[in-house]
């Protein structure tokens, strides 16, 4: 790592003007120390931001839960609650890294980490992504690469978060040049979809503060297909929500990650699924829908299979998850 | 001639590991621990270009950084490098900071050159020479046995396949490395090393320092796998560093650096024809294999070790056969011995086209390698297997599984040398007031060898293991061999034994005690006086030999939807002559399937053909197994006392990819024909690609 | 995206924000506010520090140690390099492997992904915290007994992460072992005879997955 010094933010104020034009938010280090030590990434100033107040809980209200950026991982999976209205986001929680990076790993962070494309990752390949001239997995080794993207990176969304989120229609408060905004998961990743430099919508300076999940009465699922067993980025991962009565489902939504630069969602499939009966040969359609146009390089084909079989997997998860 | 002892009550017994506490408490120095006063951190500059001349390297400004003692050029004047990682410099400084900023500051003025990486693209004429003086490809090496192809003619079943395995890296846990300190008084070298001694002379070699002025020492270190002989380019960096600096340096390699430049298992691509008659009897066999050893390999280069050469028709004996092997050199780093070089890709290929062989002709899979495997004992490790693993259950025809979730199950066979090193030398040393220490310059890298001398001393005394003091891994004491082909406990068992029994006879006979074990001990040695009694040994007949079989036995699912393949269970039936200790031989087993797992289902070496660098050179994304991944494990010691200590280290590896691969064919009804089977590839091979038309 | 509604703060001062985002409980957060605000008037707590080194006061194994170390340096390398605490180990320095693993306030973290300075404040135990007074602990004594090491080199972390676990949930499934131990690699091949150590520790004995068997008695 290059040298840089170190402060502690104690309010969401004072953060972005601690942070100066060369510096990054340091919440569980995990993906932030990792780029570093790959001198991909070269801040002057590290930020510590664990010690906002307030924005380590887990609130539950009637209509709304609030969690605040700084709650880690493991206290989401770990979290009994979560797991009986919110299971799909538990699931997704549960399949971050391993138990020791969930225990330092942060909402926030997992849904602002930067790419794990082993091109952008390589300390001496200066990719498309870091600014350079080639997206070289377009022609090279894309087996992790995305099927969906608005221009010429093909670098993934991997947040696992991010997806569950998604189909949980989440949305995100982010301080921005001293206000507040709420973007919805969509609109946190839009940026990624047209601009190749960019992970998800946040500028330099932007914070995120906590998550805001309605209560809807919904069912939720995840799943993920990977190499190993456990503690392994997802091939494809896939989320689904929806209001289940008797065999019926409604206001349901599917959600693909691991295989769009922003999590994939195609509003007609989920359109398709209003008051349906929820049976195998719904799923399929839906994933014929989701995955239309998906557009596979030379190594990733085989992710649309996988994603046809998450897709219905996740939504029969439906038929008896709380 | 010598011969173990009749009564043995810790040879054989289930002793826990002499070095267990140290190893769970954190106290066991490793290299990596080690910290001599002073000490300097030293690290490595690396070519970031897979081919370049290398024009000038200039240390000026890094010599100029806080805290920097000292820099060194790898090699002096102009030169080529041939792969990603290949080394140019290094420094030492006070901190680990220090040394990365230094590196930082290096100027390399280089002229890039064309390279290739990929083992497809290097065998195309033109293709950019590794060698400038060589074709990538080297002359094929043809063995030619009987008139294969009219052979053919007369099978009643012919098959064929062509199979691939992919670079597989050792990645120890404990990277490569050494903190030297070079001054007027010699070279003391702490490295983490499979030989002492090869690091001994190889660095008394390049330091032009007499061997008797180079100490090596090893007492604790992290695994080598066969890629740990001899001190390395580091360790000459490190100590010619030392100098300079005038004060230790400790250079340990990071994770990034051991995907490079530190060795690697070769690929293979192998065509292989079989034929047989309709009782399933061989009798043709063509087999055409090429792979990689990196720089190691093509026209230019030796083997050793580290070679591209398959065994084939690896166990089975074909009457006609015609087997033609070449190497492809690649701008990538030279592989190096690894855990049964040759072995595991050599057994996959064969056995897959045994299993072919076998759907072909409607038999058995296990019946047909009876029929053909020459081994009385693997035959008979098949059967007993076999049973135990519940094959005759299991086993269905390939593809029949119902349901998305597939099972199958498959086998493969092994062999192996081992032996003892006739040079192995160890020293007993039994002290008044009854303490004994053991003495050897050999090296447990987690092996247990430490443990195996403990035992026998034990036994030979009448004591307990923990009486037993081992010294090991210091080229101060008696001569040991490298640890590697699986000859350590072979070498070092009879030698220990040689110089107990020898020290035992002595204290008889020095006291006048006719039998000074067990009970006797404390008053024999006190009856020593005032001088310890220490006695040497050396490898003596009689004790050990060479020559193990193993068979395994592998049951797979296979979601067919995402690709997974779960190992359900390994059933291993191995024999090993003498089991010294059961605990360590064990876990030596549980090693090598562990092993065979990751070679079969996650690791490879990833390059990219444009950029010329290592895609994966990291855990996240060159994938061990982990406990998660595991199978029930189910082992077989087959106890051959007569035929004293072989070794187990690396036979248990070879069979565990082929009895997976093969049970994955079982169960899809399809060949998946390249190692690692991630699910993109089982997914191929099952027609699932999804791809563009 | 939207804009945030004008009851939540056109401007974010620090007393409004702790207001919409603290704790719902009022006197929790009277008492984070008076916390807060007792922190916020100290000018220092905000200020930068390094890059060059920096006063930095680590609590190991229940000593108190202090150093002058840049931001820069981890955990891990503090603990090696700085202080000789040699038992958690580097092997990836990339939060993949598990053998730097050390407990952060009871908790199992990867050392080599935290900054020393952002570890001031919390107990920091490596595995020679564990053993009291030379005794090994029932997790260290399983490990030994059921051979679950070999070369030794991601023992420490295992042993680490096995302890937290069993502090945590003294009756773990297997199942609850693999996910405990995910973070953790092992090259040797001890996987199955740490499940059975874990397991053992926990007060469940399992089966033994070996046999041997005179070859003489085969037919």
């Amino acid at each position: 790592m290059r040298p840089f010094a170190y402060a502690t933010a104690l309010s969401p104020a004072s953060a972005p003007q601690l942070l100066g034009d060369d510096g990054r938010y340091l919440s569980g280090g995990i993906d932030l120390l990792g780029e570093m030590k790959e001198y991909i990434a070269e801040p002057k100033v590290l930020v510590d931001v664990k010690a906002l107040p307030g924005l380590n809980q887990i609130e539950l209200g009637d209509k709304l839960w609030t969690i605040g950026a700084n709650v880690t991982i493991a206290e989401l999976e770990d979290h009994d609650g979560l797991k009986q209205a919110f299971r799909g986001l538990q699931q997704a929680a549960a399949e971050v890294g391993s138990r020791q990076i969930r225990n330092v790993a942060t909402v926030g962070g997992n849904l602002a980490q930067h790419s794990r494309c082993w091109y952008y990752r390589q300390r001496d390949v200066y990719c498309l992504k870091r600014g350079g001239d080639t997206c070289y997995a377009r022609e090279g080794e894309n087996k992790y690469h995305s099927l969906f993207t608005g221009n010429t990176c093909i670098s993934p969304v991997v947040s696992n978060l991010a997806v569950a989120l998604a189909a949980l229609d989440a949305a995100v408060i982010v301080q921005r040049g001293g206000k507040l905004q709420r973007m919805t998961i969509a609109e946190l990743y839009a940026k990624a979809w047209d601009n190749p430099t960019a992970h998800n919508s946040l500028d330099h300076g932007d914070l995120v503060l906590k998550v805001e999940l309605p209560v809807q009465g919904r069912r939720s699922s995840y799943l993920q297909a990977s190499e190993k067993a456990m503690f392994d980025w997802a091939l494809v991962s896939c989320a689904a929500a929806g209001r289940v009565k008797g065999d019926r489902i409604s206001q349901a939504r599917v959600v693909l990650g691991a295989i769009s630069n922003v999590p994939h969602l195609v509003q007609a499939a989920n359109d398709l699924m209003e008051g349906k009966v929820l049976d195998e040969p719904l799923a399929d359609k839906v994933a014929g829908l989701v995955l239309d146009k998906a557009q596979p390089h030379s190594g990733n084909g085989y992710k649309i299979p996988i994603a046809r079989a998450l897709i219905r997997r996740t939504l029969m998860q439906l038929k008896t998850s709380p | 001639m010598p011969a173990w002892p009749e009564k043995r009550r810790w040879i054989g017994s289930r002793a826990t590991r002499l070095d267990g506490p140290v190893k769970v408490t954190g106290a066991a120095k490793y290299t990596s621990d080690v910290q001599p006063e002073g000490w300097l951190c030293g690290m490595i500059l690396r070519s970031k270009w897979p081919k370049a001349k290398i024009r000038k390297i200039n240390l000026d400004k890094a010599l100029k950084v806080p805290g920097i003692k000292a820099a060194v050029l790898a090699r002096d004047g102009e030169r080529t490098v041939r792969y990603y990682g290949e080394e140019l410099a290094a420094v030492a400084g006070a901190s680990k900071q220090a040394c990365l900023d230094a590196l930082k500051a290096i100027e390399v003025l280089v002229t890039p050159l064309p390279f290739v990486v990929r083992e497809e693209d290097a065998r195309e004429e033109p293709a950019p020479r590794v060698w400038e003086e060589s074709p990538n490809l080297s002359k094929p090496s043809v063995n030619e046995k009987g008139d294969v192809d009219k052979a053919f003619t007369e099978c009643a079943a012919v098959v064929e396949g062509f199979y691939t395995t992919a670079v597989q890296i050792h990645h120890p846990l404990e990277p490569h490395g050494n903190t030297v300190s070079w001054n007027e008084a010699g070279v003391t070298a702490w490295s983490s090393t499979q030989g002492v001694f090869s690091v001994r002379d190889g660095l008394a070699s390049h330091l032009q320092v007499p061997q008797n002025q180079v100490r090596v020492i090893c007492d604790y270190m992290g695994g080598g796998f066969g890629s740990k002989f001899g001190p390395g380019v580091e360790g000459g960096l490190a100590a010619r560093l030392s100098k300079a600096a005038g004060a230790p340096v400790k250079l340990m390699l990071t994770r990034f650096e051991q995907a490079l430049a530190v060795g690697n298992r070769p690929s293979s691509f192998q065509k292989i024809k079989l034929g047989a008659a309709a009782d399933g009897t061989l009798h043709a066999f063509e087999f055409e294999n090429y792979g990689t050893a990196g720089i190691g390999s093509g026209g230019a280069t030796a083997g050793g070790g580290s070679g591209v050469e398959l065994h084939a028709p690896y166990i089975y004996r074909v009457p006609n056969m015609r087997v033609k092997q070449s190497a492809v050199a690649i701008d990538a780093g030279s592989a190096r011995a690894f855990r049964a070089p040759g072995s595991p890709p050599s057994c996959y290929g064969m056995e897959a086209i045994m299993d072919e062989l076998a759907v072909k002709l409607n038999l058995d899979p296990v019946e047909l390698r009876i029929k053909n495997d020459p081994s009385e004992v693997r035959r008979k490790q098949y059967r007993l297997g076999a049973e135990r693993f519940g094959w005759k259950e299991k086993y269905r025809k390939p593809g029949t599984c119902p349901g998305v979730v597939k099972t199958g199950v498959g086998c493969g066979g092994a062999t192996w040398g081992g032996g003892g090193n006739r040079r192995a030398r160890a020293e007993a040393q039994v002290n008044p007031d009854g303490s004994v220490e053991v003495r050897c310059g050999t090296q447990d890298l987690g092996t247990g060898t430490r443990t195996l001398i403990a035992l026998i001393a034990a036994d030979t005394f009448g004591l307990t293991p923990d009486q037993i003091r081992v010294e090991i891994g210091d080229t101060r004491f008696p001569y040991g061999n490298d640890s590697g082909g699986s000859t350590t406990a072979a070498s070092v068992c009879p030698a220990a034994y040689d110089a107990c029994t020898k020290a035992l006879a002595e204290l008889q006979e020095r006291t006048g005690v006719s039998d000074a074990r067990g009970p006797n001990w404390p008053a024999a040695c006190k009856k020593l006086g005032v001088n310890p009694l220490v006695m040497p040994g050396q490898w003596q007949e009689g004790l050990s030999s060479s020559g193990v079989g193993g068979v395994q036995f592998a049951e797979v699912e296979v979601d067919t939807e995402t690709g997974f393949v779960r190992v359900r269970k390994v059933t291993c039936v191995q024999d090993c002559g003498l089991v010294v200790s059961k605990l360590t031989c064990e876990s030596q087993v549980n090693g090598g399937i562990i092993l065979g797992i990751g070679y079969a289902l996650y690791e490879e070496r990833v390059m990219d053909r444009h950029t010329g660098v290592v895609l994966n050179p990291n855990f996240e994304t060159y994938k061990l197994p982990a406990l998660a991944d595991m199978p029930e494990i189910d082992i077989v010691l087959l106890d051959m006392p007569e035929r004293g200590v072989i070794g187990i280290g690396e036979p248990v590896t070879i069979p565990t990819a082929a009895a997976i691969a093969n049970a994955v064919a079982n169960a899809l009804g399809v060949r998946v024909p390249s190692l690692p089977m991630t699910p993109a590839r089982v997914l191929a091979a099952l027609g699932k690609t999804g791809g563009p038309a | 995206m939207i804009e945030a509604k004008p009851e939540e703060g056109l401007s974010v001062s620090r007393r409004a924000f702790l207001k919409t985002f603290g704790v719902s409980a009022a006197a929790a957060a009277a008492g984070q506010l008076d916390a807060v605000a007792q922190e916020l008037s100290n000018a220092d707590t905000e200020k930068l520090h390094g890059p060059g080194a920096v006063p930095i006061t680590l609590n190991v194994n229940s000593k108190t140690l202090k150093l002058e170390l840049e931001p820069r340096v981890t955990l891990l390398e503090a603990l090696r390099d700085h202080l000789g605490v040699t038992g958690p180990k580097e092997v990836c320095d990339r939060a993949t492997c598990g053998a730097c693993t050390v407990l952060l306030d009871g908790t199992p973290i990867y050392s080599c992904s935290k900054l020393a300075i952002e570890a001031q404040g919390h107990a920091i135990t490596t595995v020679e915290g564990l053993a009291k007074d030379g005794q090994l602990t029932p997790v260290q004594r399983a490990f030994v007994e059921e051979d679950a090491l070999m070369c030794g080199y991601c023992t420490p972390g295992f042993v680490m992460s096995v302890t937290a676990l069993l502090r945590k949930n003294p009756h773990p499934t297997p199942e609850q072992v693999k996910i405990a131990c995910a973070g953790n690699l092992c090259r040797c091949g001890t996987y199955p005879r740490v499940m059975k150590a874990a397991l053992k520790a926990a007060g469940v004995s399992t089966a033994s997955n070996t046999e041997v068997i005179s070859y003489a008695s085969l037919a």
